[in-house]
């Protein structure tokens, strides 16, 4: 068949805040772009196409933004795609990316996924333009409450993946938040927002973008810099709601990781895999996704949390980069963590670096934790010595 | 379901009005052409050998960065190209006929698109044309604070095609963008049963022949089966369920919300039923109080007073105004662990 | 060419019927369409590897519009699925480069568009450059009238060039049973209709229209198992040009559209049927220039898309409609473009055969 290997070769992100007052939207996802370009040694002229994703066009006001941003992407003449998942957008962005260079359609791919949301109002794009939005807190506390009494999890472990991932976001020099002198005490007194969620233990609203150059193998071994291998890709689906869904343990999240488990031949995740950056936009998520992927037996996420496993410098770090919880340009996060995946791999990750990182796995969701969008990266082609 | 069906007027929905003031941030370039804007001064960038006007911040055959060699162009230019709109929308800068143009400003190698008032009689490939700005409290620094009016001299402008220097600071930094549209949606036929089940103070769910799961709402199908639910499979609900779970919510601010206070919104899963409706309201009890395996009863507003106007679409159970909430009977909960499970 | 596992072929389609205000819900156009399409294969929804659509947020006025069109698929267990905000054709090139990908065999794609909520007069000026343009509420009739304009003012049509398009495609919609506008029209009386956007005249413009569209797409052998006359994508590209309709090169002619016939080879053979997006008639002039199609070429058959308009699905159609001459009319070679954006900014070509 013509699945062909595909490297990552370059990265790039903006300086992720509150409000990038100093730039319009095309400013924003040149930024990014640009310094993937440049991580890649290319310029605009050496792109075959680009992918573009966002979450609603509502965040911003711009229908179709692909279309204005075409020749700020300089897609002039090019193959340009918008994709639109939800929150996995960012995931499913470099997904797409990737399937245009393994499936021999082109050389050299952009994808770029961002989002503005200072330019208006999120809660507001959520609650369908309407009153009492219950936002994205709303939606996931229910199914954040049922995972604390299925568990028997003790009611600290939230805030202590809120106080590790901005731990790891002050390493991070492209983070929103940088919370170097956070604490249990500063995320338990913090207003409590969405019961049981307090504020501290939920994302902030950025805007961001993030950028991710892809190439043919020929590329990847040309690469000034080391590339990271994309070893395995998966985007599952399953409805809203019907009766007897189980959103705390989905199984569409089951299914993604169990696809990339099976492409790259992993029986054992936290053995074999060295690292994950996991979307967490509430502290919570971080043992429901570790129980969901099969890093950790039902049940037990917490205690992976709770024994410092999933700390920078424990046996299965998660969320290096300081995860949703430290920036969250919504759009963007997936690419987000699908980049910070291929960092690691990459050996780039400066301050937020896990030593020697060989395979490492990146997840991004959406809507109703419906949408799942997953990847696999390595050091090498065959990162397992199988 | 019937798709041939063409929707009867006497269903549409009240119309929605999607408002919402966006405010932009610009960057240099849009900041420095909009802060000459609102000084009576027209720019363009030079790049890729030609003056691009209004500037662009990359060159749009390329993709590389246009940079800052600004150029004064206008205020008199060329009319490439027009049409006339005869009525104009709310959303057009002008209430009375005018025209759309390419024009091609003095000192610029590309035209760019902007409103001309002028009879459309006039109107013709060529036409000299020159930028009418606003003034006073009128300035905003935004790309209809002018309009292109005919040339009264058709003369070369004075100084187009000179550099322009620009403000180390330029003033406009943003830009206000109201986005305003209508939607007029029409009720589909599962959410006329729906709404007109809660007018008479009836629950009605729909179960699927092949899973035997129950929808309650406006709900036409089974998702997990991928096969329509018609009215066949309809039958009237319980008005009493235990809470299964719920959320504190506490509202943010932003245009358009009314909620100030913190709000409770639970699931209820039907006595007698595998179905659970989402994102209720509970009354009667301090949200402090809201309890997994609470038992409540649907409290309705009296008949004549209920609202399901707001009823969209697609809602998985929305009772909208026909219902005060979901009331505590006051039984004693069930297990919290028998329900908390079943948010869905 | 005897065909191989990196072949891919449509092998059903199914659309709904196209009308200028359905009852139903994008969702429920979608059950009904997407599962008409499966079952028309001979597929049951577990026997489909990929399934990817097509809609837009803003049609409905609703942030994640999409989501619950995914109850349309039954996707429990969880399925393969992905979503874009562009046209169902679209899609179906998403759909494509999937399928390359070898693990599975068969996918499907849709596109959906409730257009008749909203108010095309004002929701287009949203989808231009937001600084530029949105703020001077420039509408997509306005911009499209400009470049009418051009075209006029370059010399290669005329206005009666334009009204034969529009009787053209409306005596055409008459075999159509989906059509919305059809008829025969006197082109002196539609040049003595009056302006609307001049030179643009009502019938110029493409009706409102609420619908869906699907097709099922199988790899190599596969496709041989599902139907008797596989339609083969022979060649699929898409192109982009700048946004403002100011700063393309030329706008009388589709760069994009030049750029997409020769990514897809259209001029490798003789094209018979050629199914063009063209949202405002005279449009269909410069794209069947920059498509290079010779005067032997048949121009939409179905009336399109002045026919009917269900905006994100209007592509998709026409990808069926040239799918259709090949599997139920007998043709061997045909094409299909979809156009995006105010003035012909993106372009999509599509190759389509049939096996000798
Ligand atoms: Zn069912």
């Amino acid at each position: 068949m013509s699945h062909q290997p595909v490297a990552v070769v370059g990265i790039g992100q903006t300086h992720h805040k509150k409000r990038r007052a100093d730039v319009s939207i095309a400013g924003l996802v040149r930024e990014a772009a640009q310094r993937a370009l440049e991580d890649a040694d290319m310029d605009w002229g050496d792109i075959d196409a680009v992918v573009l994703g966002k979450a609603p066009d509502l965040f911003e006001g711009v229908m179709k933004p692909e279309m204005y941003l075409a020749d700020a992407l300089g897609a002039n003449g090019k193959p340009m795609f918008r994709v639109h998942t939800a929150g996995s957008v960012g995931g499913s962005t470099g997904i797409v990316g990737s399937h245009l260079v393994s499936s021999g359609r082109h050389k050299r791919v952009l994808s770029v996924a961002w989002e503005k949301q200072s330019e208006g109002n999120a809660q507001f794009a959520l609650g369908g333009g309407k009153s009492g939005s219950i936002g994205a807190g709303g939606a996931f506390a229910p199914f954040i409450r049922a995972y604390i009494r299925r568990s028997g999890a003790p009611e600290d472990i939230g805030w202590k993946v809120a106080v590790k991932d901005r731990l790891n976001g002050a390493k991070n020099p492209y983070a929103h938040l940088k919370l170097a002198d956070i604490t249990i005490e500063k995320v338990k007194e913090s207003p409590m927002m969405w019961d049981p969620l307090h504020f501290l233990e939920s994302c902030p609203s950025s805007d961001g973008a993030c950028a991710v150059v892809f190439t043919d193998e020929a590329g990847g071994k040309a690469a000034a810099k080391p590339p990271a291998w994309v070893l395995a890709t998966a985007m599952k689906s399953e409805p809203s709601t019907f009766a007897g869904r189980d959103a705390v343990n989905p199984k569409a999240a089951h299914a993604c990781s169990d696809e990339i488990y099976k492409q790259i031949g992993v029986t054992n995740p936290r053995e074999q895999i060295d690292c994950a950056e996991l979307y967490v936009p509430f502290s919570w998520y971080e043992p429901m996704w570790l129980e969901a992927h099969d890093i950790a037996a039902p049940g037990e996420g917490w205690k992976m949390t709770d024994s410092g496993a999933t700390a920078l410098d424990g046996d299965f770090p998660v969320n290096m980069s300081g995860g949703v919880l430290s920036s969250n340009p919504i759009g963007a996060s997936g690419l987000l963590r699908f980049s910070e995946a291929a960092l690691q791999v990459r050996g780039l990750a400066g301050e937020h670096q896990v030593p020697g990182a060989k395979l490492a796995i990146a997840q991004a969701y959406g809507a109703n934790a419906q949408f799942y969008a997953m990847w696999a990266v390595g050091s090498s082609l065959d990162p397992l010595g199988s | 379901m019937t798709d041939t069906s063409i929707a009867d007027p006497s269903n549409d929905m009240e119309p929605f009005n999607l408002q919402f003031p966006f405010t932009r941030t610009l960057g240099n370039t849009l900041s420095t052409f909009f802060s000459a804007v609102a000084q009576g001064q027209l720019i363009g960038v030079k790049v890729g050998g030609r003056v691009i006007a209004p500037p662009l911040e990359y060159d749009p055959e390329t993709g590389a960065d246009a940079g800052s060699e600004w150029v004064k162009v206008g205020p008199r230019g060329t009319v490439s190209a027009w049409t006339y709109v005869p009525e104009p929308t709310h959303l057009h800068p002008v209430q009375g006929p005018f025209a759309f143009a390419f024009v091609t400003l003095d000192g610029a190698d590309t035209p760019m698109i902007h409103v001309v008032e002028a009879p459309e009689d006039q109107l013709r490939s060529g036409l000299r044309v020159e930028a009418r700005f606003k003034e006073g409290d009128e300035v905003n620094g935004r790309i209809d604070d002018f309009v292109f009016v005919p040339a009264t001299d058709p003369s070369p402008s004075e100084g187009a095609g000179e550099p322009y220097q620009a403000p180390a600071e330029p003033e406009i930094q943003t830009m206000d963008a109201y986005c305003d549209l209508t939607y007029v949606d029409n009720a589909a036929p599962v959410t006329r049963v729906w709404t007109q089940a809660l007018l008479e103070g009836k629950l009605v769910g729909r179960t699927c022949p092949q899973c035997g799961r129950t929808f309650v709402g406006a709900v036409s199908l089974c998702c997990v089966d991928a096969i329509e639910l018609d009215e066949s499979t309809q039958s009237e609900m319980p008005q009493t369920g235990v809470v299964t779970n719920f959320t504190v919510i506490t509202p943010v601010p932003y245009p358009g919300q009314k909620e100030t206070e913190p709000f409770v919104r639970c699931s209820v899963m039907l006595d007698g039923t595998d179905a659970v409706l989402g994102q209720q309201t509970i009354v009667g009890i301090p949200a402090s109080e809201v309890r997994v395996g609470m038992h409540v009863a649907l409290e309705w507003e009296p008949e004549g007073q209920r609202d399901v106007s707001e009823i969209g679409n697609g809602g998985h159970g929305s009772t909208g105004g026909a219902v005060v909430g979901w009331k505590p009977t006051g039984e004693p909960d069930e297990p919290a662990e028998n329900y908390v499970d079943r948010m869905m | 060419m005897p065909r191989t596992e990196n072949d891919i072929a449509i092998v059903s389609y199914a659309q709904s019927p196209l009308l200028r205000r359905s009852e139903n819900t994008e969702t429920e156009m979608m059950l009904s369409t997407v599962q008409g399409a499966i079952k028309a294969a001979g597929l049951g929804k577990g026997d489909i590897g990929f399934t990817v659509s097509g809609s837009c947020d803003y049609l409905s006025g609703r942030g994640f519009s999409f989501v619950a069109n995914v109850d349309a698929y039954g996707a429990y267990p969880p399925i393969n699925e992905s979503h874009v905000e562009m046209d169902g054709s679209f899609a179906m090139y998403e759909a494509f480069v999937r399928l390359l990908q070898g693990d599975i065999d068969t996918a499907v794609a849709a596109g959906v568009g409730k257009t008749s909520n909203s108010d095309p007069a004002t929701l287009y000026t949203i989808e231009m450059d937001p600084y530029y343009l949105t703020p001077l509420g420039a509408d997509v009739a306005s911009l499209s009238a400009l470049q009418y304009r051009a075209l006029l003012d370059s010399g290669k049509v005329t206005e009666r060039d334009v009204a034969e398009v529009v009787a053209r495609n409306r005596r055409a919609a008459k075999d159509n049973l989906n059509a919305q506008v059809s008829g025969d029209f006197d082109v002196d009386e539609l040049l003595a209709a009056p302006y609307v956007r001049n030179p643009l005249r009502r019938h110029d413009l493409p009706p409102v229209t609420d619908g869906c569209a699907a097709v099922v797409l199988a790899r190599g052998q596969k496709a041989y198992e599902l139907c008797e006359r596989p339609v083969w994508i022979t060649g699929i590209d898409h192109r982009i040009e700048p946004h403002l309709p100011t700063m393309r090169q030329d706008l009388t002619s589709s760069v994009s559209t030049r750029l997409a016939a020769e990514g897809a080879g259209v001029a490798s053979g003789p094209v018979e049927v050629a199914e063009i997006h063209a949202p405002f008639s005279f449009q269909e002039l410069i794209v069947r220039e920059a498509l290079g199609l010779g005067d032997d070429t048949e121009i939409n058959p179905s009336g399109g898309a002045l026919a009917a308009n269900p905006v994100m699905v209007t592509g998709l159609l026409r990808v069926i409609e040239a799918a259709k001459q090949i599997a139920e009319n007998g043709r061997s070679r045909t094409l299909a473009h979809t156009t995006s954006g105010p003035c012909l900014q993106q372009n999509l070509v599509c190759i389509l055969e049939g096996d000798q």
